[in-house]
């Protein structure tokens, strides 16, 4: 096809589809090459528009294309998204679904009845999965957060590790790979493995122009607390205030509430699923002013006019401080990215590093705790007082160890086979042959954490140091470039110096207000 | 008026909740006794406790609440001289605690400030904590379904992400006339079944809706509004639920929408997988494993794996039917004799009239005992 009629086509298919006008950078020369039959790795900063380069393609091309992706609630998400607003027919398959509704959805599958097929890598190994969507054709495998394949990346997953394999049983359809956070290596890996040749490495700039990268060194925690409450007081919002624990979060909300004038919730792993959905659903409808947060917070938020993020404690490598703060200004105009740092905090991180590993001796609980049965419901760790958050770890290292397989993690429940491996008896062995399997993926911890403290103690320009980490020569700004460079905090202040307050407080009246809440369309009254 | 109050407000309450709840533990059970209840732990010694002492309402009211937070409680008790931990000087007996004067200074006067008998009066039984949190789960989704509906705009985010309950609103709104009755009958329904409640409950349970209209509160923006302690707005409004189900209950009639929330799927059992409850529902009727594998369309093997699941989980579960009380004995004790529970090596012991399942259900039955009673240490 011409090269124009294409163009017409795709961007008649991206506006009809997603209501774009124009492709972002890089999206374009991704398409144009799947659509030439290329494998093709591509790497844009979170929030770059990922998604389109595959959802467009698959659109485009004949048969059901395939997207892996690690996360089950970003799987939900996408599959909710393009059904609903885009009109495009998608599925998924993960491990949250039940025997039956899995039969049922393969066999719409290899009618031909999607067009997009969200998976989870384990998922993809299995072989009725596979004969489903080779009898629908697939015409392209996508991989989203690519860089789990490497054993060098931060979030490695082994299930990663086997799709190479699965590219050939599908019948070879052409590879796009994705992700936000490669450093050369990485690339390097996900190319050879793919077969991704040099021309069709697509690298969107890493670079994010429109951010001021701002470094604060505070001498004590009081001086910090004190410099970010009177931050979020001033800063234009709306924003998001990392910590690294909970207590922290807790804290820094209680001790804001006192005082500050903006409105304000907390964020993190602790609560309930129900109140994290709410927060969320506050701060996207722009209720919210900041959100106080660990990292649990941002994933998947799709919000373009965020306009400062702050670190309260510094994040433990450059790969989560460049996530993080790349969601700022997503809508191309200035925010801000303020980091106080206090040297000490270091410790916080080797502490957290060394809690999210288990002992030997939990290792050990958890072996003892497998049952013969294959469940596991996830209460009852804690009752061997194991975190629920290292569950996930444990079943991963024990089926490396030859101990489980087939683990399958539900809500409240991880489902497993128990290899026989595990009647021998020797669980001790077994426990610290896990504890020594993990020495590596620590060692590499340990390793981004001095990346990220020799970052912050440098002294040179810090967005050409952060881009430089990640490969990137360019280091241009569009406002101010960071706080080496010299930079105007006063740019970024809030200058309408008052927010919307809530509706003030009426009489309580149950009929009116369930008249409001659930309106009759009818007219009149419902009652 | 500050938060600070807030802080201490909030602690003022949870004093008094423990104490209250830890009157007729003291002497007889540990202190972690009341820990378990407040989590809804879902074994033996734990319901047998909470029937015993008539602590329904406690039982699941912090189903989230982490063993170091109880730790935090327990402390400042002490702290504040109000409970004094025990040895047991009996070997066998676990060591258990005693509230001071004043303690029991604190638990008389907390139900003139707090009106703890009005709060708890609708909790008669254990499985009302269940009976809450599907209710909860249900009418949040489906408030904030309807409501969109009601605008002709469904892509919206559910705040409740529990599969189960999407799969159950999706069912009730699956055609015309269901959605039709639920966005025309649902305000009404809901108008009813809260007006009996108190006018600061009833608010309370609207502004964590979620909807069009409204994002919902949480429990701390509630509190921060009312200015008070927030387990105390979580205690209020778990008891408005509870007076809500109440009334469904006895009127069912009135309530064709709302009743459908209390409708458990299938006899669900909380303590099993959702195919195990299934079998374990079938089981109890009597049928056989080939009747069970037949009806259900599953292998007799799976259901071999349910009956062990069973056996591990449900200690009231009578498993004669597959296994005699003697050969239980006898498997066990080969078990423990060999020092080994490799199914295989037992078989060889006791031949070819027993079976693996029977071997299976042995090991599980004895193990779940043993888990009962290593979570109590
Ligand atoms: N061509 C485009 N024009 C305008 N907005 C876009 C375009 N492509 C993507 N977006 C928007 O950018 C945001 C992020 O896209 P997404 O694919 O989720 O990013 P990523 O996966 O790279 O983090 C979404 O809100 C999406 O709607
Ligand atoms: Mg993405
Ligand atoms: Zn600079």
């Amino acid at each position: 096809m011409q090269k124009e009629t294409l163009d017409l086509r795709l961007g008649d298919l991206l506006k009809r589809h997603f209501g774009y006008s124009s492709f972002r950078p890089g999206q374009w020369e991704i398409i144009e090459r799947i659509l030439r039959g290329e494998n093709v790795l591509g790497l844009m900063a979170t929030g770059g528009g990922k998604s389109v380069t595959y959802q467009l393609p698959a659109l485009y091309l004949p048969g059901t294309a395939v997207v892996v992706s690690p996360l089950i609630s970003l799987m939900t998400d996408q599959v909710q998204q393009l059904r609903g607003k885009r009109k495009i027919p998608a599925a998924y398959i993960n491990s949250t679904m039940e025997p039956a509704e899995t039969r049922e959805r393969l066999f719409e599958i290899s009618r031909g009845a999607y067009k997009l097929i969200y998976v989870s890598p384990e998922k993809l190994q299995n072989s009725a999965v596979q004969k489903a969507l080779v009898r629908a054709g697939v015409s392209m495998l996508a991989i989203d957060e690519a860089h789990c394949i490497s054993q060098w990346g931060h979030d490695f997953r082994t299930d990663y590790l086997r799709l190479p394999q699965v590219v050939q049983s599908l019948g070879s359809p052409p590879v796009l790979a994705v992700t936000a956070t490669a450093t050369p290596g990485v690339k390097a890996e996900i190319c050879d493995l793919f077969d991704i040749k040099q021309e069709n490495v697509i690298t969107q700039p890493l670079n994010r122009e429109n951010i001021a990268i701002d470094v604060i060194l505070a001498e004590s925690e009081a001086d910090r607390r004190q410099m970010v409450k009177k931050s979020i007081d001033e800063l234009q919002g709306p924003g998001i205030v990392y910590c690294s624990t909970r207590q922290t979060v807790e804290l820094l909300v209680a001790e804001y509430q006192l005082s500050g004038k903006k409105s304000v919730h907390g964020y993190h792993g602790g609560m309930s699923s129900m109140e994290r959905m709410v927060v969320q659903t506050q701060f996207l409808r722009g209720e919210l002013d900041a959100i106080i947060a660990t990292n649990a917070f941002g994933m998947g938020i799709d919000k373009s006019d965020i306009r400062f993020v702050l670190h309260y404690h510094f994040p433990p490598s450059l790969e989560a401080y460049a996530q993080e703060i790349g969601r700022v200004g997503r809508d191309g105009k200035a925010g801000y990215a303020g980091l106080y740092y206090v040297p000490e905090d270091r410790l916080i991180h080797t502490h957290l590093q060394e809690k999210e590993y288990p002992t030997t001796e939990q290792a050990l609980r958890f072996l003892q705790g497998l049952s013969q049965a294959g469940t596991k419901p996830i209460s009852e760790l804690a009752m061997h007082d194991i975190p629920e958050e290292m569950a996930a770890l444990l079943f991963f290292y024990a089926e490396l160890a030859g101990i489980v397989s087939d683990v399958a993690a539900g809500r409240e429940e991880y489902r497993y086979e128990l290899s026989d491996a595990s009647q021998m008896g020797n669980l001790a062995e077994k426990a610290s042959q896990m504890i020594e399997a993990m020495e590596k993926p620590k060692w590499l911890k340990r390793q981004k954490l001095l990346e990220m403290l020799r970052w912050l103690e440098g002294n040179e320009c810090y967005r050409m140091r952060l881009n430089r980490y990640f490969g990137e020569l360019d280091h241009t700004s569009s406002a101010a470039c960071c706080s080496h460079c010299g930079l105007d905090r006063s740019a970024y202040l809030d200058k309408s110096g008052s927010r919307t307050e809530r509706t003030g407080k009426n009489a309580w009246n149950l009929r009116k207000a369930l008249e409001k809440l659930l309106p009759n369309k009818k007219g009149g009254s419902i009652f | 008026m500050s938060s600070s109050t807030l802080h201490d407000r909030e602690w003022a309450f949870i004093r008094s909740l423990t104490i209250t709840g830890m009157l007729p533990l003291a002497g007889e059970r540990t202190v972690q006794a009341l820990y378990y209840i407040l989590r809804g732990r879902k074994a033996n010694q734990t319901l047998q406790d909470v029937h015993l002492y008539s602590l329904y309402p406690y039982y699941r009211m912090f189903p989230r609440l982490l063993k170091e937070d109880w730790e935090k409680i327990v402390y400042k008790l002490q702290e504040e001289s109000l409970l004094i931990p025990m040895q047991r000087a009996e070997s066998g007996r676990k060591p258990s605690f005693v509230l001071t004067e004043k303690a029991l200074q604190i638990a008389s006067e907390s139900e003139r400030e707090y009106n703890f008998s009005y709060w708890f009066e609708p909790f008669t039984a254990a499985d009302i904590a269940e009976q809450i949190d599907l209710f909860w789960l249900r009418l949040h989704l489906i408030v904030q379904t309807v409501s969109h509906l009601l605008e002709g705009d469904l892509s919206f985010q559910p705040i409740v992400q529990e599969k189960r309950t999407q799969r159950w609103v999706k069912e009730c709104l699956a055609d015309k006339e269901r959605r039709a009755r639920w966005t025309e009958g649902l305000a009404q329904e809901l108008f009813c079944s809260m007006s009996p409640l108190s006018e600061s409950v009833q608010e309370m349970i609207f502004q964590r809706f979620s909807g069009v209209s409204q994002s919902g509160l949480t429990l701390s923006q509630l509190s921060l509004r009312k200015r008070e302690a927030p387990a105390y707005i979580h205690m209020q409004i778990r008891c408005g639920l509870a007076r809500m189900i109440r009334t469904i209950q006895d009127n069912r009639a009135e309530f064709p929408l709302l009743s459908a929330l209390l409708k458990n799927e299938g006899g669900k059992d909380p303590r099993l997988t959702e195919s195990a409850s299934l079998t374990y529902v079938l089981a109890k009727q009597g049928s056989s494993i080939e009747q069970i594998a037949n009806r259900r369309g599953i292998k007799p093997g799976t259901v071999e794996d349910h009956l062990v699941e069973i056996a591990l989980r449900c200690p009231e579960w009578d498993g004669s039917r597959y296994l005699s009380a003697e050969l239980a004995e006898e498997i066990v004790k080969i078990s423990e004799r060999l020092g080994t529970s490799r199914l295989r090596l037992i078989k060889d012991q006791l031949g070819p009239g027993v079976s693996y399942l029977q071997i299976r259900l042995a090991l599980a039955r004895k193990k779940g005992g043993e888990e009962d009673a290593k979570r109590d240490a």
